[in-house]
């Protein structure tokens, strides 16, 4: 039997994107057609497996669908062809400045943030003070957000990320968050989230940090999976494809 | 184990899971309403007063203009009340319209890294609508009373059917509005325009008495406005007046019609929103 965590099957996922950012109703109108669009292909034909207590490193130039294809995995985005399926209850996107309201204050944020996961209140009451302690950001918690320094915003995500004791974690580019002591903090965590079985994503251009961290990892190229395998031998593979120049 | 296939919509999961998943995220949608209530003004110095203040500034212009430069208090007896009764209720159905709207836009971040029933914001737009519409319930007999008389009588026994079926109503425009400004942004100018015409066209600042006069005709297309019926319902539990049977039935059509039509379609296409944003 497949021990398989995560399978994504054949997806695809295309946008439409808009020619013109704002349509308006008058060059609709001249057009006779509603908006202008060009199809952007994110994903094409994707698929592999994530198995238990793995974590899957996620590389590709900007634009190659590693955000979109988390998403798709988060099940925050339908794809139009293909199917992904998700064993185990709870998964968590985090990305960078991730579903905060920069007004409201720091614990207003981790209440928000929580409930919209699905949990109750007095269960983020109950895990409040771990978030906030974890974070280190106990003196700033009743201030508003937008007077936060860009660390501290990432640390107070990432600390709600980790309570929420999902059983996937998805990364999208926060993996080099916060100083030296908090990244030492965090990578400990996920390694204790890995050891109850859990599974972790990351989608990171820090290749050497990949390296470290990652049991497998995927490439992708323009939508496309371009390489699947141990993580050395993918992100050799990945930058000898780079312009020297940006190698 | 769970499955997302493509083309897969409210099927995903089936209306009893997505029912089950908005009870479940019932707090985080009360959470969001009355965070917005209070954020709204908090930085004003009258802070929620003006939920009250704002319609009430609103009815006293029309007053001004349509009661006294323009006579209209003469087709009704209690002008007043008739003109406070339907400011407070059309402003409910507007105003959920607007942030209904801006659900979805304004929570993009959230939406695009999160999971949750999506209905659940176009609800507490209308929740968060619908108290400050209640509160103004208040304020409608502390100032129709003393001015016209108008006390409260045996037909406000309808006045929480009547607000069910408003909200049903307006929740069901919110959910319309929210998912056409996804894709399609002009909403967020046409509303103010639409939402105008439609307040001319029902009977808030104009008696009935007005069409009445003028032939059958008018009086059968204008009645075909969900807000004539449901100011009639409105007016039979707030003021007493005798309800038009017929608007109301046709009113009760369009609730069920805009109200289950919007969520519907907002549901099907909630899979397809986070890729706008």
């Amino acid at each position: 039997m497949s021990s398989a965590v995560v399978s994504v099957n054949g997806v695809g996922v295309r946008y439409r994107a808009y020619v013109e950012r704002n349509s308006t109703l008058r060059r609709a109108a001249a057009r006779g057609r509603l908006r202008e669009t060009a199809v952007v292909v994110a994903l094409e034909d994707v698929s592999f497996e994530v198995q238990r207590g793995e974590t899957l490193g996620l590389i590709g130039d900007n634009g190659a669908g590693k955000s979109t294809l988390l998403r798709v995995i988060a099940r925050t985005m339908r794809p139009d062809s293909g199917s992904v399926a998700v064993r185990g209850e709870t998964s968590t996107l985090l990305q960078l400045g991730a579903g905060f309201n920069l007004e409201l204050s720091g614990s207003r944020n981790v209440y928000l943030s929580g409930l919209a996961h699905g949990l109750r209140k007095a269960e983020i009451n109950r895990l409040f003070g771990d978030i906030v302690d974890f974070a280190g950001v106990a003196e700033a918690i009743d201030r508003p957000l937008k007077s936060y320094s860009s660390g501290m915003v990432s640390r107070l995500a990432f600390s709600i990320s980790m309570h929420l004791m999902p059983d996937i974690l998805l990364l999208d580019e926060v993996l080099a968050v916060g100083d030296a002591g908090f990244r030492e903090k965090s990578r400990s965590a996920m390694r204790e989230l890995l050891a109850r079985g859990g599974t972790v994503m990351v989608a990171s251009h820090a290749l050497r940090m990949m390296v470290q961290m990652c049991d497998r990892v995927l490439w992708l190229d323009r939508g496309r999976v371009r390489g699947l395998g141990q993580a050395e031998t993918v992100i050799e593979a990945y930058t000898r494809s780079l312009p020297p120049a940006a190698g | 184990m769970s499955t997302v296939t493509a083309g897969e919509a409210a099927r995903l999961s089936g209306w009893r899971t997505y029912l089950r998943n908005l009870w479940r995220w019932r707090e985080f949608g009360w959470f969001l309403a009355m965070g917005n209530l209070m954020a709204r003004n908090a930085s004003t110095s009258l802070g929620l007063f003006w939920w009250v203040i704002n319609p009430l500034i609103m009815a006293g212009i029309y007053f001004l203009v349509f009661g006294v430069i323009f006579d209209g208090r003469s087709g009704e007896e209690h002008f007043i009340a008739w003109l406070l009764s339907g400011v407070f209720v059309f402003n409910y159905t507007a105003t959920a319209m607007t942030s209904g709207a801006n659900s979805i836009l304004a929570n993009g971040r959230l939406l695009v890294n999160i999971r949750f029933p999506r209905l659940v914001l176009p609800l507490s737009a209308v929740v968060e609508t619908g108290i400050g519409f209640v509160l103004s319930i208040a304020v409608y007999y502390v100032i129709a009373w003393p001015a016209n008389g108008v006390a409260p009588g045996p037909g406000l026994v309808w006045l929480p059917a009547a607000f069910a079926l408003h909200t049903l109503f307006n929740l069901g425009l919110a959910a319309w509005t929210a998912r056409l400004a996804i894709p399609f942004r002009d909403i967020n100018n046409l509303i103010p325009h639409i939402t105008r015409l439609w307040f001319y066209l029902s009977p808030i600042i104009w008696p009935l008495s007005l069409i009445e006069s003028r032939g059958g005709w008018m009086e059968q297309i204008a009645s075909l406005n969900p807000m004539f019926g449901m100011l009639s319902f409105y007016r039979t539990a707030l003021m007493g007046r005798p309800l038009d049977t017929g608007a109301f039935l046709l009113t009760l059509a369009w609730a069920l019609l805009i109200g289950l039509g919007g969520i519907l379609s907002f549901v099907r296409h909630e899979g397809n929103m986070a890729r706008h944003l």
